[in-house]
């Protein structure tokens, strides 16, 4: 992950250099369009967003469509494909400020579970006809290619974080994305802590907060969607989740939306790696729920 | 001998009543999630009745008891700061109407509340974080009006929790001096003790019947019970100078090995009070707020300062900080231990660290107790023109007569203000800058003008950016004068040594200013400043005109010359090899970058320039400007309110050590 680019260039606005709104796009690559959708969701701001930077492409939401030069281009999912492989590298080259949204484009996704799999099995197992599909081995992080300069974490990313981002870029601030746990959120909310009270596995410690804290608010254990924060001791949290569980349970608490980033990777590789339909299972799948109660 | 009153279990309703009729809403324990916490009740059918919790290293659990008592749980997870310091306060609003600024305060007018079941540790809690958020001579105003607008009714403790340990730290589990009113609870119902008039107000109109003796002397068997079985888990004698003692133990980085930083110890205890300021605007930036939020000395924002550098990078660092503070420190800020032994940061650990073993191995009882390595007291050593003179929330706008670029980043703006606290403003001092939607930096004054002030900023980060990019005309909202500044007084009759590295040389010019309008009251004056290139010196044409005059010396160095440069090339204490003055005369001034600093002040010393005579002035993370925020603590000094200018001798070994 571009661990602490987020912001570094960000606050050199493009309104600075050019007293024109900024050309903004929004494009994706391996993902499920939630992310970008995300954009949509900022509904009572969505017009005034609209008059203050030049959306030029954003398949989405409008026919209009260009190839860039952009300000600012919002990239969605992960590199999964030689085609993508390419076209990140042109986006790199015609844009000034790159922003990678969500698990995908941050992480690698949900898909760079295969990762740990044999490519060949993988698509046998998920296409008939694997010989008309074209993919990379793995499937990784934008950062992993070009250069990112900021990022906006989760699964999907979160609208206040995305508008802080916006209303940073128009006014030429630095955007406040914080870098702390989950933890800090849950505790000015006043939610309970579902891990000790509970006994709920929970991802809270060492995942990046921006969330809100969604799901212990609901009595879930966060299961990281928005990847490891700064400083994330995972081998001591799956150490204390390992008192009662399995390395291959603790691995799996981890093997989700940003497994393959490296904090998280690290305790997937010591519990032999995540489940797959292919290769080794799990013999006592655990949900993230379950309890040492 | 006051008053004690018997309230039938049955009849705890008429004291709700009694409450809620003095206007109060009622906070007390309840059960929310799994876990007792305070919130608001509608009356004492939501009390935790009949529940216990058991509590151990990252473990809470809630069971039965069988019994019909409501205050059987311990502490809840929620402390009472959640009431008194909340998560979440609204600072300030702000506009930008062109060139014109307006900044206002939010004030909220603070809830009437009751606090009901609140422990001895809990009240020694309150008092506590009140006089941290009362110690600057402006203090927090909304903490201050909380705390005035709550009534306390104290609980006592009939069962110790198993990470209890008030006893050790002195602050249960009889409840302290300080409550309204002490409820001690029985099978039958309450013991109640009146603990200030308004608590007797409260009681009254109910016409309690006289508490009983035998039931006096069984409320007093149920907290001597207690207290017996928690024992002394941490004996407390000479902690803080153990703790001093052991800065460079190698647990810390055990600790770290285990710690997640994740800064629930520290949201959870009820005295820690460090808070960041988050700023929102509209998408143009026209209109902005502040908001001040709960954070943690454990998150690595909090040590970041201009530039993106960090002063506590590690988690080892941010661990020990936690810690010397809780147990040591804050000793030394406010008179007591910040620590009052509930438990809190051991229960809802995720990982189960217990406070008590790492004290136990870090500083011992038995550990010797070192060298103290900076002054006990800041406070005591402290100056008194030190202190602060104006209120946290009190802007000023000033209007940018002009700018003066000096370098490619830095730029000098010339504000105009008829403000006489900041014309009063001392060398040395600086205030918080402001612009709506920005986040506001502490910026050192460059001059004190009869008119104004001239503010020398470089270009860091975006607010920064902003404020060199603005025009004459345009609006900037002030919040000081800050700090202490360069003791002038001090050095009367004594030789000056001025030493600036780079943009050091702003917040020195007062002081400058200062000693050549007085001139005669000095000796020798000496100017040592140092660039990284000709083209970062800042003040050019004024320090040019400085080195014709007679009574005063002027060297100049700087990193790399280009061609135009005639002069020395090297560090700025290159500058001092043909020093042939007397040190032992010399008051010695000194800012730049922290190494520049740390070099100057050994060259200094070589020189024979007393530690105490040698004044530098420190940046560091400056957010609340009066002490209260807690992002700017070196060891036991908070640097916006006792510094920034420290002497080398007061900042003892706290000066230039890493991680602290």
């Amino acid at each position: 992950m571009a661990a602490q680019v987020a912001g570094a260039r960000a606050h050199r606005s493009p309104r600075a250099t050019s007293p024109k709104r900024p050309r903004i796009g929004i494009v994706k690559l391996a993902s499920c369009d939630g992310c970008q959708l995300t954009l949509l969701d900022l509904e009572d701001e969505l017009l005034a967003i609209s008059q203050r930077v030049d959306i030029v492409e954003f398949a989405e939401a409008t026919s209009r469509r260009s190839a860039g030069p952009f300000d600012v281009l919002f990239v969605e999912g992960s590199v999964s494909t030689p085609e993508q492989a390419e076209e990140i590298a042109r986006l790199r080259a015609v844009s000034q400020i790159l922003v990678t949204i969500g698990a995908c484009a941050t992480a690698g996704g949900i898909q760079a579970i295969r990762n740990w799999f044999d490519h060949d099995d993988i698509r046998a197992a998920v296409y008939p006809q694997p010989g008309y599909v074209e993919s990379l081995a793995q499937a990784r992080p934008v950062a992993d290619f070009v250069a990112v300069d900021a990022e906006l974490r989760g699964c999907p990313i979160s609208p206040g974080q995305l508008r802080e981002f916006l209303v940073a870029l128009t006014t030429g601030r630095r955007p406040q994305l914080p870098d702390e746990a989950v933890c800090i959120e849950c505790k000015r909310r006043g939610v309970v802590c579902v891990a000790v009270a509970q006994g709920i596995a929970c991802l809270g410690p060492v995942t990046r907060t921006g969330c809100g804290a969604i799901c212990p608010a609901y009595g879930r254990g966060c299961y990281g969607c928005f990847g490891p924060r700064e400083a994330a001791n995972t081998t001591s949290l799956a150490t204390w989740l390992g008192d009662r569980r399995s390395a291959a349970d603790v691995g799996r608490l981890f093997a989700g939306f940003t497994a393959w980033s490296p904090p998280f990777r690290s305790v997937i590789d010591a519990g032999g790696g995540p489940p797959g339909p292919v290769g080794r299972r799990s013999a006592n799948p655990a949900s993230p729920e379950a309890t040492d109660a | 001998m006051p008053g004690r009153w018997f309230l039938p279990r049955a009849e705890m309703d008429r004291l709700f009543g009694a409450l809620a009729a003095d206007g109060r809403r009622i906070i007390g324990p309840t059960i929310a999630d799994g876990a007792v916490v305070y919130d608001e009740l509608r009356g004492p059918q939501d009390l935790p009745m009949g529940r216990t919790a058991q509590t151990a290293p990252g473990r809470y659990r809630l069971s039965e008891t069988g019994a019909s008592r409501a205050f059987d749980y311990g502490v809840a997870l929620t402390a009472w700061k959640r009431f008194t310091h909340p998560p979440l306060v609204p600072l300030t609003r702000s506009r930008r109407d062109g060139d014109l600024v307006t900044i206002e305060p939010v004030i909220e007018a603070p809830p009437k509340l009751a606090f009901v079941g609140v422990r001895g540790c809990e009240l020694a809690a309150l008092r506590i974080q009140e006089r941290a958020m009362r110690a600057g001579p402006a203090g927090d105003p909304d903490h201050v009006a909380r705390r005035d607008a709550s009534l306390v009714v104290a609980v006592e403790c009939a069962q110790a929790m198993s990470t209890c340990f008030c006893t050790s730290m002195g602050t249960g589990p009889e409840v302290g001096d300080g409550a309204d009113l002490v409820l001690a609870e029985l099978d039958e119902g309450y013991v109640v003790t009146v603990g200030s008039p308004a608590g007797g107000a409260i009681v009254e109109p109910l016409a309690l019947r006289p508490a009983l003796p035998s039931e006096i002397d069984r409320a007093g068997e149920q907290v001597a019970a207690v207290r017996a079985s928690m024992g002394d888990p941490v004996p407390a004698d000479g902690l803080p100078e153990r703790l001093r003692a052991a800065l460079d133990h190698p647990r810390w980085a055990e600790v770290a090995d285990r710690c997640l930083a994740c800064a629930n110890c520290t949201l959870v205890c009820p005295t820690c009070f460090c808070t960041s300021v988050g700023v929102a605007s509209d998408l143009d930036g026209i209109e902005g707020t502040t908001e001040r939020r709960w954070d943690s000395c454990f998150s690595l924002g909090f040590g970041r300062v201009a530039g993106d550098a960090n002063f506590r990078p590690k988690v080892a660092d941010r661990y020990r900080q936690w810690l010397t503070h809780k147990f040591s420190t804050w000793w030394d800020q406010f008179g007591s231990s910040g620590c009052v032994g509930c438990g809190r940061c051991i229960a809802w650990c995720p990982v189960g660290i217990d406070v008590r073993e790492e004290l136990a191995a870090i500083a011992p009882a038995t550990a010797p107790v070192g060298p103290i390595p900076w002054p006990a007291s800041p406070a005591g050593g402290r100056a008194p023109e030190a202190r602060p003179i104006v209120a946290p929330a009190r802007h000023v706008t000033a209007t940018l007569q002009s700018t003066e670029p000096e370098t490619a980043d830095t730029v000098t703006l010339r504000l105009a203000t008829n403000d006489a606290a900041l014309l009063a403003a001392r060398p040395g001092q600086f205030v918080m800058v402001e612009l709506p939607a920005f986040a506001a930096p502490p910026i050192s004054i460059s001059r004190i003008r009869p008119d104004g002030l001239d503010l020398t900023i470089r270009s860091a980060g975006a607010a920064t950016a902003a404020m060199t990019g603005l025009q004459p005309g345009a609006q900037i909202a002030l919040r000081g004068p800050l700090g202490r500044g360069w003791p002038i007084e001090a050095a009367s009759c004594q030789d000056i040594v001025i030493v600036a590295g780079g943009i050091g040389l702003a917040p020195l010019r007062p002081l400058l200013d200062a000693v050549l309008a007085d001139r005669p009251r000095f000796g020798a004056v000496r100017l040592y400043l140092g660039a990284r290139s000709p083209r970062d010196r800042l003040f050019v044409a004024e320090i040019n005109a400085l080195a014709g005059r007679a009574d005063l010396e002027v060297a100049e160095i700087v990193d790399r010359a280009g061609p135009e440069w005639l002069g020395r090339v090297g560090i700025v204490t290159q500058l001092f090899d043909q020093a042939t003055w007397d040190g032992s005369r010399v008051t010695a001034f000194v800012c730049g970058p922290e190494r520049m600093m740390r070099a100057t002040a050994a060259t200094l010393e070589r020189l024979g320039v007393d530690s105490a005579a040698t004044w530098l002035t420190l940046e560091r993370n400056m957010a609340c400007g009066v002490g209260t925020c807690g992002h700017c603590q070196l060891g036991p000094f908070f640097v916006c309110r006792d510094g920034p200018v420290f002497s080398v001798a007061e900042l003892g070994t706290a000066f230039g050590r890493e991680g602290l």
